[in-house]
């Protein structure tokens, strides 16, 4: 019994409540204490709940995150082209005659594919909320060959620093150099490497699909993992190669909040006469396949939840069944129904923040454990990439611990009432 | 202390002038209980304890003992009639005046001396304070020390009630109904659990208590002896009160268990 005083030095903590919640917070603290096995039982329902919310969001929404980063990261968020001119049917074409028909094969017209005003395109775009960069690009496709036979390539003239943030390049080479990129110089992807047979510092020759021949150096080569990459070389080496002049045949933007990129291309058509399509309307699968991942997430939490509720009320109501005569007592001494059911619920709270704050000890441990699980190396000369791609979000656990803690008061406020109505004639004997 | 005693039922209360204040009063109490058939218990109970009185409740087992006793200390309701403490009827009063009015006017002792296992034999007798008022003061709490040590208890006030004899938490349990200070003790065989030396041990610490305190104490009891101590008999019988005369024998030949 001292050893039990001196445990905590429970008049101390008393001394700092309100005197109204003294009796209620002492009773409550005593109920914890005596409690054993049950109270740890309770508080492990509470911790059991936070720690499936914590390891689930931290699951769903990292694998999200991973998954997101993997597609944005290497995609420009929107792509700024000119507009594909549509055909019209006759039929829709003015004053032309019901029922004619066309039989004759028309010369195709000159059509504008390129962004000659650019820079102005460039400075109206970078205005806007939300863009992060603006990056200027001639995209094309090409034929590689040393010799032998030609392999075709899609050719991307930018300007390294920037196509860096667009699309990752320098950070995938696994030899030579990107950045400082010369007019003569290319970067192509390891499986074009292999398959051409050459490395730094070999000669290749592009044919582009204007006809144009002109001879690299190879300056790096990188590997990207999946698929054949692109070949890298200056803006204006491609603005050659591609006949274009001086000017561009696509923009390409990287915005701050990717899941806000439909905006930011609905503002540059209305301002631009270009087509501006964002990585959404690209993939739209993507996003509802996100959203069905976050609906999923926050329906296990809140079940998992809500079953936690559920062990806490009948823990709760037992226990205050194996109280009720002692309750008998402390209302015969005069204690007030709302006295018992404050102490219940003080009860029930202090279930909660023990609950909750293990719980999150518990799950970011374990999510923490998880998150050193690596996978076996797959690519050449790359890091290994974890397992379980987990994201710790300081809002989400709050969340989790903040709605365990309201379940378990409301767990808590079912046999508190019950308790606080009961008559004393009935229960002392 | 000895008081005129009032009489109970048809009699008429003569009392001195000097008498004490009536603390509590009965008019007319009934109580049936309703279940599937009608029990009637009590049938119109009259009585007037005053002040510092000690008043001895009898009957045989069932006869509405309990029922008078809970009623008296507004655990329970009558079906009809009015119960009047220091003056007040507790009819008229509310939930959390009722709450008030037990732990401010009244200590109960029960037959089991229903300590809080969670609690010292100290905390146990500080509880009605810390009810009341949150936290005990230096004073109040010194008090309650000095009956816990009156009542031999003063080397196991940090003991818990698993760690006490029966006697000795009855006695802690005695103490602790007499925390705030009341002018009412109601005990229920506060005795009957207690073998028959540690029983009389507990009587005569009541009987001193109310001597010292002038509380009044109604003990309902069914060892005729421990009664023939109180100042007052009273018996129940067949739903109505009877007062028995001082020294009467009648207790036994009612055939008392």
């Amino acid at each position: 019994m001292n050893e039990r005083e001196r445990r905590m030095p429970e008049s101390l903590w008393l001394s700092l409540l309100p005197r109204r919640l003294r009796f209620e917070s002492q009773l409550a603290a005593r109920h914890l204490r005596s409690g054993g096995r049950q109270t740890l039982l309770t508080i492990s329902a509470v911790a059991a709940g936070v720690i499936i919310v914590v390891f689930v969001t931290a699951l769903i929404f990292g694998l999200q995150r991973r998954w997101t980063g993997i597609l944005t990261d290497v995609l420009p968020h929107v792509t700024i082209r000119v507009v594909d001119p549509k055909p019209t049917p006759l039929a829709a074409v003015p004053g032309a005659p019901a029922g004619a028909v066309s039989s004759r094969i028309e010369q195709r017209a000159p059509q504008e594919k390129n962004i000659e005003n650019w820079a102005q395109v460039v400075e109206v775009v970078r205005a806007l909320a939300n863009v992060r960069m603006v990056v200027p690009v001639v995209r094309g496709q090409a034929f590689a060959s040393k010799g032998g036979n030609p392999y075709g390539v899609s050719v991307i003239g930018a300007d390294p620093d920037m196509q860096d943030q667009v699309t990752p390049v320098t950070k995938n080479l696994i030899a030579g150099h990107y950045r400082g990129l010369g007019s003569e110089e290319i970067v192509i992807d390891y499986e074009l490497a292999r398959d051409l047979n050459v490395s730094t510092g070999d000669r290749i020759r592009l044919t582009s699909s204007t006809g144009a021949v002109e001879a690299f150096t190879i300056a790096g080569i990188y590997s990207q993992g999946q698929g054949r990459g692109s070949a890298y070389i200056t803006l204006r080496t491609a603005q050659s190669l591609y006949s274009l002049g001086t000017a561009v045949n696509a923009i390409l933007v990287k915005v701050v909040d990717i899941f806000r990129a439909d905006d930011v291309a609905a503002r540059i058509q209305t301002l631009l006469p270009y087509e501006a399509r964002s990585w959404i309307q690209e993939f739209p699968q993507f996003l509802s396949t996100l959203r069905m991942q976050t609906a999923s997430a926050y329906l296990v939490s809140a079940f998992s939840l809500i079953a936690s509720a559920f062990a806490i009320a009948s823990i709760l109501i037992v226990s205050v069944l194996q109280k009720s005569r002692q309750i008998g007592i402390l209302k015969s001494m005069g204690a007030r129904r709302r006295q018992i059911l404050r102490a219940f619920v003080i009860e029930g709270l202090g279930i909660a923040l023990m609950g909750s704050l293990a719980g999150a000890a518990i799950g970011l441990s374990i999510v923490y454990l998880l998150s050193l699980i690596e996978q076996p190396v797959t690519r050449v000369g790359r890091a290994p990439e974890q397992l379980f791609p987990v994201a710790i979000l300081p809002f989400y656990i709050a969340l989790a611990m903040l709605a365990a803690t309201a379940a378990t008061v409301l767990a808590a406020l079912l046999p508190a009432r019950r308790a606080a109505r009961l008559n004393p004639v009935d229960v002392i004997r | 202390m000895r008081t005129p005693h009032d009489l109970v039922g048809a009699g008429t209360p003569f009392a001195t002038l000097q008498a004490p204040p009536v603390v509590i009063e009965t008019r007319g109490l009934r109580k049936t209980y309703v279940g599937k058939v009608a029990v009637p218990v009590l049938l119109g109970i009259d009585l007037r304890i005053r002040a510092g009185e000690f008043v001895a409740i009898m009957g045989q087992s069932g006869s509405g003992k309990s029922t008078l006793l809970n009623i008296l200390g507004a655990l329970d309701v009558p079906t009809s009639g009015t119960v009047l403490i220091n003056g007040v009827d507790i009819g008229t009063l509310d939930d959390d005046a009722l709450a008030a009015l037990r732990n401010e006017g009244m200590g109960f002792i029960f037959q089991f001396h229903h300590l809080l296992d969670e609690y010292t034999c100290l905390e146990n007798a500080l509880l009605p304070l810390m009810i009341r008022y949150g936290s005990v003061a230096e004073a109040a709490r010194a008090r309650v020390v000095r009956l816990l040590e009156r009542v031999g208890l003063g080397h196991r006030l940090g003991h818990h009630p698993d760690e006490l004899s029966a006697g000795e938490n009855q006695r802690c349990a005695i103490v602790r109904a007499l925390a705030n200070e009341p002018r009412i003790v109601l005990a229920d065989e506060p005795t009957g659990n207690l073998d028959r030396r540690s029983g009389q041990e507990v009587f005569a610490l009541m009987r001193e208590m109310s001597r010292e305190i002038g509380v009044a104490f109604v003990m309902v009891t069914h060892d005729d002896r421990l009664a023939q101590a109180a100042d007052r008999i009273l018996l129940i019988e067949d739903g109505r009160l009877r007062e028995l005369p001082q020294g009467s024998r009648r207790v036994r030949e009612q055939g008392m268990p």
